[in-house]
């Protein structure tokens, strides 16, 4: 085949087609059978070009490291130092160091604290619990620090919402901190400038603007802390010209709207999902990107759960997009998004005018509304399939009181109006909590507010803005024209951690504290506060923004305890007084500072009214289009853009597609042909006017006519990390959308010039590689999974699933070994409970000090992520379902690496783990040849030096680095550890304390991260121990067991709740 | 003629070079064996504190400073504060404890020399040896005994032992014969993940 038949190829398998050369024999009806006869086996598969068996990827397969690693570096961007140059510099260099150095043998110096910090141990970590502001959700947080540095970050396990876990964002946010691109001074037209100064003619500004009767508008987020809030009444006071206007790129606020329509208030109760047991998610992603992810996931999963024995939730997922709570729903329908609010009609008219459920179906003003909507027919021109709508229909009958609809942040008021009814029909109201309201300080401005400003803002009635760390010239829909308007008023202010697009255009640039260095109270729910508190003292001469506002209020002299002050004063003042504690208030403000939230007596204000019939039938209706839908996403990644500098988080991959550093247009395979497109090509985009380019990616088991694109990308003003990284897709947002803001259904695409390049992580690190094992090897049970039912009859159903030879082999296990140590680490993972949502990953990276590689180097194979999540695709392209499997270093008893490393670098330890000395590896890299699981990673470059040139070395990113775990040279091998670092420490304590060592004290990190419980790890000798449990259950399997390396890791099966056995007769 | 040189190349010249050459090599290593692994080191120091007066003239536990040992991986410099505690009556009038008030008045950071050193890749634990019951002096020496002027310069403490990997493996493998007064003692981890990680 020459090279240009072989790129016809792969477009043409991108595309989702066959390729041309292959369909010479037979006709295309033939083809078409054979492909679906191919894809109804129970196989496996990670991208089109591997479902359609392509000879290019067959090869790629055998060759571990791409064809890219063999490349020779391109001598015009290497260093242009000649040899003998560089050895005269050498020379030199040595010369002076010989001359400048008074023993050889000098050692350094140890300096110690002048005045050590009681509560510091040299060596050992301190826990300090604060809040994560970097979305409206504010979750707790505990941070750990070492010698007074945070280096790591999990959930505070006190926090009544998020309980213990926080999500990517959170996880990476510590490197926010450290980020060698924070402002450091204030700037004033581009040029630094003094604190004092800037304040001093700032509030000059204020003053007049106020006295001349001309606006000061304050653009801030969500408002989410109650002592702010008193601040900025407090600041409309002096300044009474002010005006608040906020907003959020991705919000609840078409749900909580619709609530007030409803029922009469605005406050939502909290929603008790561990209650439910059929849940219909409608375009609703609540266990990955929607609002309340973190509790979502943990109480969903309570109920997926093998070892509590909880009778399995079934899950039913209608959607356009690709999300993951589709992948893992148990039945998916694939319905574009603008016919959402339809299928909610059909489901109502079953209920109540056929199963007359409710009292609504004798009101004839409300069922006249979905009279005409029939669910048949509705699912015969979507094309859903009628199986899984039956199942759904009764499930929802015969559960009433049980099961609950979820509709997705991204759904119109109607929709949500609707799907509230429906709920209501259903006896749904009980799942929601009496105990416990999702409260709102301030709602957010209203299009026509944020138009009201800008207009006001250009016609120069305006006399300040003041940007609190929001970036509107970024956020916000072109329409409102901000960054024009935003020229014409005299003072503008931007208070901000790192450059944006924002603070180019603003005279005053504030460099603000971190989440790290704050002082803060947080009210998002009732009967609780959630506190922040700074685990570090400002590393630059940044202010909080809090506390620039009350300077700015009272003119007084700046002190960095201006805000903490003011915030402990409220306490005490307000809050204190109102929860009648028995305790004096220093001692209060001191435990709930500790804890990091203030629990109190609260009862949600009263419980609205009825369901309002009037919202339901006056609303007005969605229509479904035959134009395109466009879908605009929050990501595990960069979030709305405030994110995009962070570059851990530019590197993981999309939970769904695997692609790094970009965003893209996913396209359904149809859609994609009707316009002519493969993956990487550019596709225009135009909604009403706003137009923009992306790359196409094909992506199996989207709806047709919908595309989804991640926002948050395209930011022009981010530092070196984040700027240029994707295609801004906030400039098709519409300043007032017919639906939502993020759902569009009136969209043209059409087929753009050029293309480029996305890189995806999928099929990278493919663990099988032998030619003859092709076809059988997605059999070889990587992924083992059945139904809930066959599991409730035979629990050992899936013990037989391989067909290979298992017996065991006959060299003695590790534990039989001299100098057993008496207990052996194991970790197990559990399938069920595993969404793919990545925090292990990010966990990992801040763990183990993993660094950034950068896009060019993933598309070489060269990521360096320890923990990779496997996802495995099933079905045909139209209607896949997918498989998520987290993959890391198995610890196998014979491991394959230990046997070829020719300088014993990689060994056993005595208590099963395969350790890695870095000091000894020479960089041969057979034993990532020789590894069955493909887990093991490869120091091409000093990444930290080569990656943008060299900005991972730099000030104070240093500061971020673990002090337990070696930062990783170039030339070396590594892979995961089982968090060495925590087992010594646990090691360590077992000796202080003169006791052995107790497994279920040592988490790793990814099991600490997990939001939905799946990663257990401990000692499985020990009997009674959790890990234990899981090691011999009877779903747990071992990947390529068969091979009989014995891995460390056990999988738990995955169970689909569904109908339908999964395994009819014997397979082989 | 030509091939009578080459041959006497072969068996005379090129292994006269080669003996020298690994008699040399072997020599070298073998005298500068010591101070390669650091033993006898002993710099000078920014303050002349004595060991010897402290740990034992005056018998001052080791762990009244070195307060991390029994608790963490790092023993631990004393902080300045945990000096003055004495020093702030004691010895006032001394130029080296002015010295110290100095550094500690000022907030100036006190650089001490560092005599003992393992690689930055290998984490060793203070605290699981001695938590064992292993004396300091068994690797640092009799530190109670330690202090040398010479020159007018003061050197408190120096190195005594070896700490390759291979003296860190020798007493993993024979905890017992070296250590016969603690006869609960386990013989130690060979294992890399022990201390590299």
């Amino acid at each position: 085949m020459d090279k240009n038949t072989e790129n016809v190829n792969e477009n043409e398998m991108s595309m989702g087609r066959k390729p041309s050369n292959m369909q010479d024999n037979m006709s295309e009806k033939d083809e078409f059978a054979k492909t679906v006869k191919e894809t109804e086996d129970k196989t496996y598969w990670r991208s089109f070009r591997e479902l359609y068996k392509d000879p290019a990827f067959n090869a790629e397969l055998k060759n571990e490291f791409g064809k890219e690693s063999a490349t020779t570096p391109d001598l015009a961007k290497l260093s242009t130092v000649s040899r003998r140059k560089f050895l005269a510099l050498l020379s030199a260099s040595a010369a002076v160091a010989a001359t400048g150095c008074n023993s050889y043998q000098d050692r350094g110096v140890i300096v110690p604290y002048n005045q050590k910090p009681e509560e510091i141990t040299l060596g050992l970590p301190n826990y300090y619990a604060s809040t994560c502001t970097g979305c409206t959700s504010v979750c707790g947080i505990l941070v750990k620090t070492r010698e007074g540095r945070p280096i790591k970050v999990d959930g505070n396990p006190d926090h009544p919402v998020n309980k213990g876990k926080i999500c990517t964002k959170g996880q990476a946010s510590i490197m926010n901190l450290y980020n060698p691109e924070r402002l450091k001074e204030p700037m004033f037209n581009k040029g630094q400038t003094a604190w004092n100064e800037a304040n001093k003619n700032i509030v000059a500004s204020l003053g007049s603007a106020a006295a001349s009767g001309k606006e000061i508008a304050i653009v801030t987020h969500r408002i989410l802390s109650p002592t702010l809030k008193k601040i900025i009444d407090e600041f409309k006071v002096v300044y009474p010209t002010t005006k608040i206007y906020s907003y959020e790129v991705f919000s609840d606020s078409a749900r909580r709207s619709a609530w007030q329509k409803s029922y009469g208030k605005r406050n939502m109760p909290a929603l008790q999902l561990d209650k439910a047991k059929i849940i219909l998610a409608l375009e609703s992603d609540f266990l990955g990107n929607d609002s309340n992810q973190l509790e979502y996931t943990r109480l969903f999963m309570q109920n997926r759960d093998v070892i509590n024995g909880n009778e399995f939730n079934r899950l039913y997922a209608v959607e356009g997009a690709v999300t993951i709570t589709g992948m893992n729903a148990d039945y998916r329908l694939r319905l574009k998004s603008d016919a959402v609010e339809e299928f909610v009609m059909c489901l109502l008219n079953e209920f109540v005018n056929k199963k007359k459920l409710s009292g609504f179906a004798a009101d004839g003003k409300v069922n006249q509304v979905f009279a005409s909507n029939n669910i048949d027919q509705f699912a015969a021109k979507y094309n859903l399939d009628a199986k899984a709508i039956k199942n759904l229909i009764e499930d929802l009958a015969k559960n009433q009181g049980s099961a609950i609809v979820m509709a997705g942040d991204k759904l119109p008021e109607s929709t949500h109006i609707a799907v509230n009814l429906l709920n209501d029909v259903l006896g749904s109201n009980k799942l929601y909590s009496q105990d416990a309201d999702n409260i709102e300080l301030m709602p957010l401005s209203t299009p026509a507010e944020m138009e009201s400003l800008t207009e006001n803002m250009s016609v120069g009635k305006v006399a300040a803005v003041i940007h609190f760390d929001t970036n509107p010239v970024y956020n916000l829909s072109p329409e409102f024209g901000y960054a024009a308007a935003l020229a014409k008023v005299p003072v503008s202010v931007t208070l901000t951690e790192m450059v944006s697009e924002t603070s180019e255009l603003s005279n005053y640039v504030l460099p603000v504290n971190s989440q790290y260095e704050s002082w803060g109270d947080f009210k998002t729910r009732t009967g609780f506060y959630s506190l922040q508190q700074p685990i570090i003292a400002p590393l630059f001469n940044t202010r909080q923004k809090e506390a620039v506002l009350l300077n700015w209020k009272d003119t007084k002299e700046y002190n960095e305890n201006l805000y903490k002050d003011y915030l402990t004063e409220n306490w005490e003042k307000n809050v204190y007084a109102s929860m009648g504690a028995a305790v004096p208030f220093k001692k209060f403000w001191n435990s709930v500072l500790h804890d990091g939230v203030a629990l109190f007596n609260e009862k949600p204000e009263a419980a609205g009214t009825a369901f309002n019939a009037d919202a339901f039938a006056g609303s007005a209706r969605m229509k479904p289009s035959n134009d395109f839908a466009i879908l605009l996403q929050n990501n595990n990644g960069v979030g709305d853009g405030r994110f995009a500098s962070n570059g851990w988080l530019q590197e993981l991959p999309n939970a769904v597609t695997k692609i790094v550093w970009d965003n893209y247009a996913a396209i359904s395979v149809h859609s994609a042909s009707e316009l002519g497109v493969n993956s990487n090509d550019m596709v225009d985009i135009s909604i009403g006017g706003r137009k923009q380019s992306f790359p196409a990616y094909i992506q199996p088991g989207l709806a047709d006519k919908v595309i989804e694109i991640s926002l948050g990308y395209g930011r022009t003003a981010a530092g070196v990390v984040g700027t240029g990284v994707g295609v801004n897709a906030n400039v098709l947002i519409a300043k007032s959308p017919a639906l939502t803001e993020r759902l569009y259904n009136n969209a043209q695409v059409t087929r753009g010039s050029g293309t480029y390049e996305l890189i995806s992580t999928q099929e990278h690190f493919p663990i099988d590689s032998d030619p003859l094992l092709k076809d059988i090897q997605f059999r070889r049970g990587i992924i083992r999974q059945g139904t809930y039912d066959e599991y409730k009859k035979n629990p050992k159903f899936l013990k037989h699933e391989s067909h290979l030879n298992m017996e065991p082999i006959n060299t003695p296990p590790v534990y039989d070994r001299e100098g057993f140590t008496g207990y052996k680490w194991g970790m197990s993972v559990d399938l069920n409970k595993c969404t793919g949502c990545a925090a292990c990953i990010t966990a990992c990276n801040v763990e183990n000090n993993i660094p950034i590689v950068g896009k060019d180097q993933v598309k070489d194979n060269r990521e360096m992520m320890w923990l990779r999540i496997d996802r495995y695709y099933y079905g045909t392209p139209d209607a896949p379902a997918a498989n998520f499997q987290p993959m890391l270093c198995q610890h196998c008893d014979y491991a394959p690496c230990e046997n070829v490393c020719p300088v014993a670098a990689t060994t056993h330890s005595d208590d099963g783990l395969n350790s890695m000395a870095y000091n000894r590896c020479v960089g041969t890299r057979y034993c990532s040849n020789n590894c069955p699981y493909k887990v093991r990673r490869f120091n091409y470059f000093d990444w930290r030096d080569r990656f943008h040139d060299g900005v991972q070395y730099a000030e104070p990113l240093d500061l971020m680095a673990n002090p337990e775990v070696t930062v990783r040279s170039r030339g070396v091998m590594e892979k995961c550890t089982f968090c060495l670092q925590r087992i010594m420490k646990e090691r360590q304590d077992a000796i202080q304390e003169n006791r052995g060592v107790i497994g279920s004290n040592v988490k790793t990190a990814c099991q600490e991260a997990c939001p939905a419980y799946a990663i257990e790890f401990g000692n499985y000798m020990d009997k009674e121990s959790e890990i234990a449990k899981y090691r011999e259950h009877p779903l747990g399997y071992g990947v390529l067991e068969e091979i009989k390396v014995l891995p460390n890791v056990t999988y738990i099966a995955k169970l689909r709740n569904v109908n339908e056995p999964m395994h009819k007769t014997e397979e082989h | 003629m030509k091939k009578f040189l080459l041959d006497y190349g072969i068996k005379v010249r090129i292994p006269i070079i080669l003996f020298a050459a690994a008699a040399s090599f072997a020599l070298t290593y073998y005298i500068t064996y010591a101070e390669r692994t650091g033993i006898g080191y002993q710099p000078e120091q920014p303050i002349a504190f004595s060991h010897k007066l402290h740990a034992g003239d005056m018998q001052i536990d080791c762990q009244y400073c070195h307060v991390g040992v029994e608790k963490s991986r790092v023993a631990s410099v004393p902080a300045l504060n945990v000096c003055m505690g004495c020093h702030s009556l004691a010895r006032v009038d001394k130029p080296e404890i002015q010295k110290l008030t100095q550094y500690y008045n000022e907030n100036k950071p006190l650089p001490w020399k560092r005599v003992h050193r393992v690689p930055d890749f290998a984490y060793f634990n203070h605290s699981v040896h001695v938590n064992k019951n292993i004396s300091c002096q068994s690797c640092h020496g009799e530190v109670q005994n330690m202090d040398t002027v010479a020159n007018n310069k003061f050197k408190s403490i120096g190195q005594v032992n070896s700490f390759t990997m291979g003296a860190c493996l020798d007493c993993h493998r024979t905890a017992h014969e070296k250590f016969p007064t603690l006869p609960n003692l386990n013989k130690g981890p060979e294992n890399c993940s022990a201390c590299h990680r």
